[in-house]
């Protein structure tokens, strides 16, 4: 009779126990063991002649001028990939708001981007930014417009490698601002209408503060994503020019097989930035958006 | 007049609409263009917009390169081996956070939270070095096995189960169901949105991977398609374009195709991904 | 078939008791109503004699047996839930047969008894639909046969009607009624809403905060309600009920009092002046103001209008008397002279 009041007790804990494993295994345990690498001078080719040096690593890391720039360069990325997305994917989303044929294929379109694979996109984009083959300038020649370097010139690679980014990302968030604006009841605007509101005001009062749980995540996925920025840089730029879209990412990476305990600590610094940005975030999500 | 107007400003916003739309198909379909070009059309200025022989010999090229008969099956393995396991371990797990209350369950669901927030791009040395400490570093487990747990997924199935009537289970109970049976029987066949939507993200995001692979395998036997993909640059030499724009198109069409039959599942699958 | 005995029964829910040495039996075969407000614990109550809710302490016996360590699906137990808890991904035929396949009944005899339940309750020809293309009274019937294949020895029945149109709760309250005869099981019925309880219980079960307030046979409790909840709670409008001192009461039921433009006279008399008419057909709710307070008053008579001066009266076997702690006073008790006495007092000073 007590077998099932037993299996009561036991079962939820069977049912959890795998996905628990995977997380102490290959998240919890490697984050330890980076946090113990970060400390030590680690000899790949033979771990026993590793050496601990105390915070030895850190201190390096906030001496060394091309971290401060991987680091510059991954903030501007993210900022300029954030700020660019949010806007434009908005003003999309505003002007294909409406349930049509047309904007649902518009939609499709612009999200296909999102479900291919960042070899491929960055493959095309090298190829449309070619400075002298290329389709961009082309178009741009064609226009009356001055050319760029694009990829190829440390002024504009940052920039160029945003561009990718963004264009790769805003089919995505246009699908879920348009689901949010769609899911605001419309006797809300009704009643905005009945009050004499202008257009503007009925978007900065009602529109904006409706959807701002869907902006908030959008803010959230988006800085984190951006601060791990890697496959474009590794695949456009390498870096370069000159360590002008070197990030933290591609820095850990260039560093992971000749100075393991240096891209440890730097895999560190890396994991706090991400985590202090999100309790930032969530701290103000509990102050800030509370529409629903 | 005022019958003019508005269907001039109806073909006005029909043509500003596929203009935007363009913006972002006109890549894909330069690259087709161009993977169909000779070496010498890929040179020419203004470039050109359409070849005037269709080369499918770059494909052939672009496959000659490398072993992608290797990387396809690589890719594919790698695949499907995660979203199974996924299934099998997720499915139990959003089970039992949304549906039983047990003590440290909170604490335990912050963790999956923690896995959530903390990328590989993070963890990849220390996974990196365990791999190759287990003796498996040369084969496709550290590409498999590091996901076992989406964290994601459970988040997502749990709400979904969580929106399943506590009277349902409460029935099947007194129809004197297994637990197992219920969530088999009952909370499954409930979900299958919820399911296809996170087999179709995995999938997705798995296939198309770049990183992880990039750094977790040093040999061509374990190599998925898009590092094969990737190095064509390396071997073809970075100015074949027309070579390098075949092997892309290889990369990109099955996912194109699928999305192109499926786009209207996999929207809501990505918009019900986002808004929950 | 079986009888139910819950016995010391206490259910805590954070630390707070909802249910509290709680005795009850129900018997064999009768079809009993729990009725009472929501909170009162008639929901908790039915789902601890389901299983699915396990008691702090106490025992429960179904048939002579204690189920308390029992799990839900073994205890011979059916349930009809509110919101009638079908199984959306399966056919009809599937919800009805899901528990019989769970208990191992082979498949020609599972075909039988699901054909023939379906006969029972008019689903015959909806076995192979899908629960969404079904009505809300197909639906319930679709709850019904699944509970009533697995010929449990307790129905179990949680506000089934509730979520169902008026004109459609009143065909299936004599639907269950007819169902009730029929099986001749042991029927447990919750409900928030007396005229339900009164209408099908063989025996009602008043429930408040936790405690039985009474268990009688629907005529007895209306008319010898064992205290001024019980009154209030049985009953359209509910029994008026005035203070006199020493924190003794008196009470009568509307439809007790005559009503009349000339002066009358009874046990109790008051006179005053129409403030609410509500004419509902057959009869006619007025609302009385008078010196004694206000007093709801259900009539034959329409032609009384709003605002015209009037007077009632009650007889003495109509009066109701409850004492300080809201105990009813039975005419054989010797306070009820005393509550004569204070009503008289009352009325000459």
């Amino acid at each position: 009779m007590d077998k099932h009041r037993f299996m009561k007790a036991v079962l939820p804990y069977l049912l959890v126990f795998p996905a628990m494993f995977g997380i102490a295994v290959f998240v919890i345990y490697p984050v330890l063991y980076l946090g113990y690498l970060s400390f030590y001078k680690y000899n790949l080719m033979n771990p026993a002649k590793s050496k601990f040096v105390g915070l030895e690593n850190y201190a390096a890391i906030f001496a060394r001028d091309d971290f401060y720039k991987s680091l510059f360069n991954t903030a501007v990325y993210t900022f300029g990939t954030v700020v660019l997305t949010l806007a434009i994917s908005l003003a999309i989303a505003v002007w294909l708001k409406r349930s049509t044929k047309l904007n649902a294929f518009v939609q499709a379109g612009i999200f296909t981007p999102h479900i291919v694979s960042i070899v491929s996109i960055s493959l095309v984009w090298l190829w449309m930014m070619e400075p002298n083959l290329g389709f961009l300038n082309f178009a741009l020649k064609s226009l009356g417009l001055p050319t760029s370097q694009w990829l190829q010139s440390s002024d504009t690679a940052l920039l160029s490698v945003i561009i990718v980014s963004v264009w790769q990302g805003i089919g995505y968030y246009v699908l879920i601002i348009v689901a949010a604006l769609q899911g605001i009841s419309p006797s809300i605007y009704e009643a905005a209408s009945l009050d004499n509101a202008s257009n503007w005001k009925v978007f900065y009062k009602i529109t904006l503060p409706m959807i701002s749980p869907q902006l908030f995540f959008i803010l959230i996925i988006m800085t984190i994503g951006s601060f791990k920025v890697f496959d474009t840089v590794r695949m456009m730029t390498n870096g370069g020019p000159n360590n002008a879209t070197n990030t933290i990412v591609y820095y850990i990476y260039q560093n992971r097989t000749t100075n393991i305990g240096y891209a440890s600590a730097t895999g560190m610094v890396l994991m706090a930035i991400i985590g202090i940005l999100t309790f930032v975030y969530f701290r103000m999500l509990a102050k800030k958006v509370h529409y629903q | 007049m005022t019958q003019v107007f508005p269907i001039a400003r109806r073909v006005l916003e029909y043509v500003l609409k596929l203009c935007l739309l363009m913006v972002f198909i006109f890549p894909f379909l330069w690259m087709i263009s161009t993977s169909l070009q000779t070496f010498r059309e890929t040179l020419a200025y203004p470039p050109t917009l359409v070849p005037a022989v269709p080369q499918f010999v770059n494909y052939l090229t672009a496959l000659e390169a490398g072993p992608f008969g290797t990387y396809f099956k690589n890719s594919i393995i790698i695949t499907l081996s995660i979203i199974v396991m996924q299934m099998v371990v997720l499915i139990p797990a959003a089970y039992g956070f949304a549906k039983y209350s047990f003590r440290g369950s909170g604490f335990l669901f912050s963790l999956v939270l923690l896995a959530f927030m903390i990328p590989g791009q993070v963890t990849f040395i220390p996974v990196y070095l365990m791999m190759a400490d287990w003796g498996i570093g040369r084969t496709l487990l550290p590409q498999i096995i590091p996901f076992m747990t989406n964290a994601f997924g459970i988040f997502l199935l749990r709400q979904y189960f969580k929106q399943v009537p506590e009277e349902l289970i409460e029935a099947a109970r007194l129809d004197n169901a297994s637990e197992l049976k219920i969530l088999w029987k009952l909370m499954l066949p409930m979900s299958k949105p919820a399911l296809a939507t996170i087999a179709l993200f995995s999938f997705v995001s798995h296939w198309n991977d770049y990183f992880w692979p990039l750094v977790m395998t040093d040999s061509a036997a374990v190599r998925p398609l898009t590092i094969g993909i990737a190095m064509l640059r390396e071997t073809e030499g970075i100015s074949n374009w027309h070579v390098i724009m075949a092997g892309n198109v290889i990369l990109v069409l099955p996912i194109l195709l699928v999305y192109i039959f499926c786009s209207k599942q996999i929207v809501k699958a990505f918009v019900y991904s986002g808004i929950k | 078939m079986a009888s139910i005995q819950l016995k010391q029964i206490t259910k805590t829910f954070d630390k707070h008791d909802v249910i509290k040495d709680l005795n009850l039996d129900i018997e064999d075969g009768k079809f009993t109503v729990l009725v009472g407000p929501s909170g009162c614990g008639k929901t908790t109550l039915l789902r601890m004699i389901a299983g699915l809710e396990v008691q702090t302490s106490g025992q429960i016996y179904v048939g002579g047996k204690d189920v308390s360590k029992v799990a839900p699906g073994q205890r011979g137990i059916a349930m009809v839930f509110q919101n009638y808890a079908i199984y959306p991904t399966m056919s009809v035929r599937e919800n009805i047969e899901f528990g019989l396949k769970n208990n191992k009944v082979p498949k020609a005899e599972r075909t039988e008894l699901v054909e023939g339940i379906a006969e029972t309750v008019g689903l015959s020809d909806y076995l192979d639909r899908k629960p969404s293309t079904l009505s809300g009274g197909q639906r319930q019937r679709v709850a019904l046969a699944r509970a009533m294949v697995k010929k449990p020895a307790v129905f179990l029945m949680d506000e089934p009607l509730s979520n169902l149109d008026a004109k459609l709760r009143v065909q299936m309250r004599i639907e269950l009624i007819e169902l009730h005869k029929k099986l001749g099981t042991t029927f447990v019925y919750v409900t928030h809403d007396q005229v339900e309880a009164m209408s099908m219980a063989d025996k009602i079960v008043l429930m408040n905060k936790g405690e039985i307030q009474q268990e009688a046979p629907p005529e007895v409790m209306y008319h010898t309600p064992s205290n001024a909840f019980t009154a209030q709670f049985i009953g359209v409008p509910p029994m008026n009920i005035s203070a006199m001192s020493d924190g003794f009461s008196f009470g009568f039921r509307p439809e007790s009092a005559s009503l009349s433009k000339e002066k009358l006279l009874g046990a109790f008399a008051a006179h005053g002046r129409i403030v609410t008419r509500e004419m509902l057909g057959s009869e006619t709710i007025y609302q009385l103001k008078t010196e004694h307070g206000s007093f709801m008053i259900k009539s034959i008579d329409d032609s009384f209008r709003v605002d015209d001066e009037v007077h009632i009266a009650v007889k003495q076997d109509k009066l109701h008397f409850f004492d300080a702690r809201q105990k009813r006073i039975a005419p054989s008790e010797p306070a009820y002279e005393q509550s004569l006495d204070l009503l008289r007092g009352r009325r000459y000073g």
